[in-house]
């Protein structure tokens, strides 16, 4: 923990969309796979030499994966077999990533974009997770008016799908 | 540490204002490609995402998505059954959905459907089952009594019915519940009924349209091959077998290329047919069949169950019987006969359900007496039943008695190579009346009805209820599930009617009518499939009807 062997750490600079270069601990940003499978096709002194551009994530948002990717650091890599099919399907979150998660929609979903395009799969999932929180409970037109998602069904439709749904609907 | 707080704090609010006015009347959600909008969705239970379908049409096509019907439906109903048979528990603990279909048990056959399967149709099928929820149709055959009473078999959405006035008549239990087709079924003499009917077992249900073999038993020992062509919606008469001097068959099964009788003068014939070359659908194409073999059964009392199974190396009949004994009233046997593919016979063999352990859980009356008690007060509790048992079904390795005394008794059958054997029984409570019809299929489902017609139960009794966490749900009550229709709050209100007339002691039409009503009885009979089950319903005057509970 000595101060000196901090500053040795191999860093990375990646340069977002808006054309900001930040700094980063190289162990931090490998949490992202995208990241981490460019830095090893580039080769060990690459990735002192130029800021690896990420076209599709602004400043702001990559500080706060990166804030993300800081404090899951030490978490173990993600399973190999770590697909869709295989994950526990509980929405808990723990305490510190509900807290990260606090933020305003628009934010909510930047960060699960990036989670996805940067494949860092254990944060897509905590995104994920808040989101179906976001839901649940919910009735169709509060979760509409959540998401100001537009109610595109006639009322017949909307009648049909209420019996369609009347074996499953938690009531 | 400090390290954390200082990019903590850096980059917490800048984002939010800035954007916020032009995302605000966004529909972000929806703006999600589906893979991710899926991952959502994968987080949410079932009854939300039904929820979600009402949302929008996007959110709809989303949430009725396949793939997370499949994660549900696996999570829900493979798993568990995993987790209780006996053997891949262990491994099983941490067997997560998976798209394997090894890992699906026996359901891999869903599995193999894949891409054209509507996962949350079979979700939801199932789901209906565990809570026996269904609708209920009622196909009315006939407004007179039947002679001699029908004979019924039902074969993958179809009820076929035999009775000498009608003939043979094919009825779909599916969508239009119509009549399919019906065949004059000739008597030789005034006396010559038929006595048995039997359905070709080697259909593979997945094939919905290919034509079904049925083979129809008589007074005067003579059988006949019937076809049921469900394009053209007929049957052909393919083989009539001359009448022979053995007597009634009793009961017979049908596997095709093989044909086992039980005559009631306790002769069991197997029989092979030719493989039919080509496919000609007219009339009398077979060849007559070679008699494989021919031996004394162990008995004939019913009820008994007749079937066949078809391996590598050999034909296995298989009679299962109940039989009266000396301390527990009522046991179960099984004789098995073993011919291979040739005909010869390899070995006949006798088991008998071991006694002397017949206690299964008696340990613990409180939590299973109070249904148990037959109506006129006897206590069927201490041993074995006294009355005769009403039916018994047998689908290896279940096999399964039902008893008037208002349960029902579940064996385990081990038949192999080296031994065949039947476990003690363990009795099952749940019926509160008289149990007069039962019918246990592949996976342990098991349906039973009561014979006053008003109560049905779905039994899951894969796995047996040796093992510790059936036996826990059949003391808790789980292990069935009693049909709920919505039929049943009408008859609830007939039932209170009656009560009021009767204390006010007139009214007597009415009470009258209802009695009637009530004394319509099951008559024991009862099948059913993934979808369907179909009980015959005898009404007032001996009219009869088909009830088709329908859970889809």
């Amino acid at each position: 923990m000595a101060a000196a062997d901090s500053t040795e750490k191999p860093f990375v600079l990646i340069e977002t969309s808006d054309g900001i270069e930040i700094r980063v601990d190289r162990e931090v940003a490998e949490r992202s796979v995208l990241i981490k499978n460019l830095l090893e096709d580039l080769g060990p002194e690459a990735a002192e030499q130029g800021a690896i551009p990420i076209p599709n994530v602004n400043e702001a948002v990559m500080r706060k994966v990166l804030e993300w990717c800081e404090q899951h650091k030490k978490d173990p890599p993600a399973a190999a077999d770590d697909d869709a099919d295989n994950r526990k399907k509980t929405t808990d979150i723990d305490e510190w990533d509900q807290k990260f998660m606090q933020v305003d929609q628009e934010m909510l979903f930047e960060i699960i974009l990036a989670a996805n395009y940067l494949d860092i799969k254990a944060l897509l999932d905590v995104g994920c997770k808040t989101v179906a929180n976001m839901i649940k409970g919910k009735s169709p037109d509060e979760i509409r008016k959540t998401f100001n998602i537009q109610n595109d069904f006639t009322p017949e439709e909307e009648d049909q799908i209420r019996r369609e749904n009347e074996w499953a609907e938690d009531r | 540490m400090p390290k954390r707080s200082h990019h903590g704090t850096q980059d917490l609010e800048q984002p939010s204002k800035r954007r916020r006015l032009a995302g605000a009347r966004l529909d972000r959600l929806s703006d999600l490609s589906d893979e991710l909008l899926l991952r959502i969705l994968s987080f949410l239970s079932t009854g939300t995402l039904v929820l979600c379908r009402r949302v929008s049409t996007r959110l709809k096509a989303v949430a009725t998505d396949s793939q997370l019907w499949k994660a549900a439906y696996y999570n829900r109903f493979v798993r568990p059954r995993a987790l209780r048979l006996p053997g891949i528990s262990d491994s099983a603990k941490h067997l997560l959905f998976s798209s394997k279909s090894s890992k699906w048990l026996d359901e891999e056959y869903l599995v193999r459907r894949g891409e054209t399967l509507d996962w949350m149709k079979q979700y939801k099928l199932r789901h209906n089952w565990t809570r026996g929820s269904c609708a209920v149709s009622e196909i009315s055959i006939s407004d007179l009594p039947p002679a001699p009473p029908l004979l019924l078999r039902y074969h993958n959405g179809i009820v076929f019915t035999l009775d000498s006035s009608d003939g043979l008549r094919a009825w779909s239990s599916k969508e239009r519940r119509e009549l399919l087709a019906t065949s004059v079924i000739e008597p030789h003499t005034k006396d010559d009924l038929p006595t048995s009917m039997a359905v070709d077992e080697s259909n593979d249900p997945q094939f919905a349209n290919q034509d079904i073999r049925i083979s129809i038993g008589f007074h005067d020992g003579r059988f006949c091959i019937y076809s049921f062509q469900p394009d053209v919606r007929r049957f052909a008469r393919m083989y009539e077998h001359a009448r022979s001097s053995i007597g009634r068959l009793s009961a017979m099964t049908l596997r095709w290329p093989y044909l086992t009788t039980m005559s009631e003068t306790r002769q069991l014939s197997i029989y092979k047919f030719a493989e039919v070359l080509g496919s000609s659908r007219e009339y009398s194409q077979l060849a007559p069949p070679r008699l494989l073999s021919s031996l004394k059964s162990h008995t004939t009392s019913k009820p008994l169950s007749l079937s066949m199974k078809i391996t590598h190396h050999a034909v296995v009949a298989s009679i299962a019987y109940t039989l009266p004994t000396y301390f527990s009233g009522y046991s179960v046997g099984i004789q098995e006969v073993r011919l291979s593919l040739d005909g010869d016979i390899v070995e006949s063999r006798l088991a008998t359900a071991d006694h002397g352990v017949f206690q299964p859980l008696h340990a613990h009356p409180q939590a299973v007496g109070e249904s148990s008690t037959s109506p006129n007060g006897t206590n069927a509790r201490d041993f074995g039943s006294f009355s005769t048992p009403t039916s018994l079904s047998y689908t290896h390795p279940y096999l399964l008695v039902a008893h008037p005394d208002n349960t029902l008794t579940l064996y385990l059958v081990t038949s192999s190579l080296e031994k065949l054997a039947i476990s003690p029984g363990s009795r099952l409570w749940g019926h509160t009346s008289s149990v007069s019809g039962a019918h246990v299929g592949g996976r342990g489902r098991a349906v039973s009805v009561s014979c006053r017609g008003g109560e049905m139960r779905v039994w899951e009794l894969e796995g047996g209820v040796s093992s510790l966490g059936n036996r826990k749900r059949l003391l808790n009550g789980e292990l069935s599930i009693r049909v709920k229709t919505d039929r049943d709050l009408v008859q609830t209100n007939q039932n209170s009617l009656e009560s009021t007339e009767s204390d006010r002691g007139f009214g007597l039409g009415l009470s009258w009518a209802d009695r009637v009503e009530d004394s319509s009885v099951t008559r024991g009979w009862v099948g059913f499939d993934d979808e369907n089950v179909v009980v015959l319903k005898e009404l007032a005057e001996g009219a009869q009807a088909l009830v088709v509970y329908d859970f889809t």
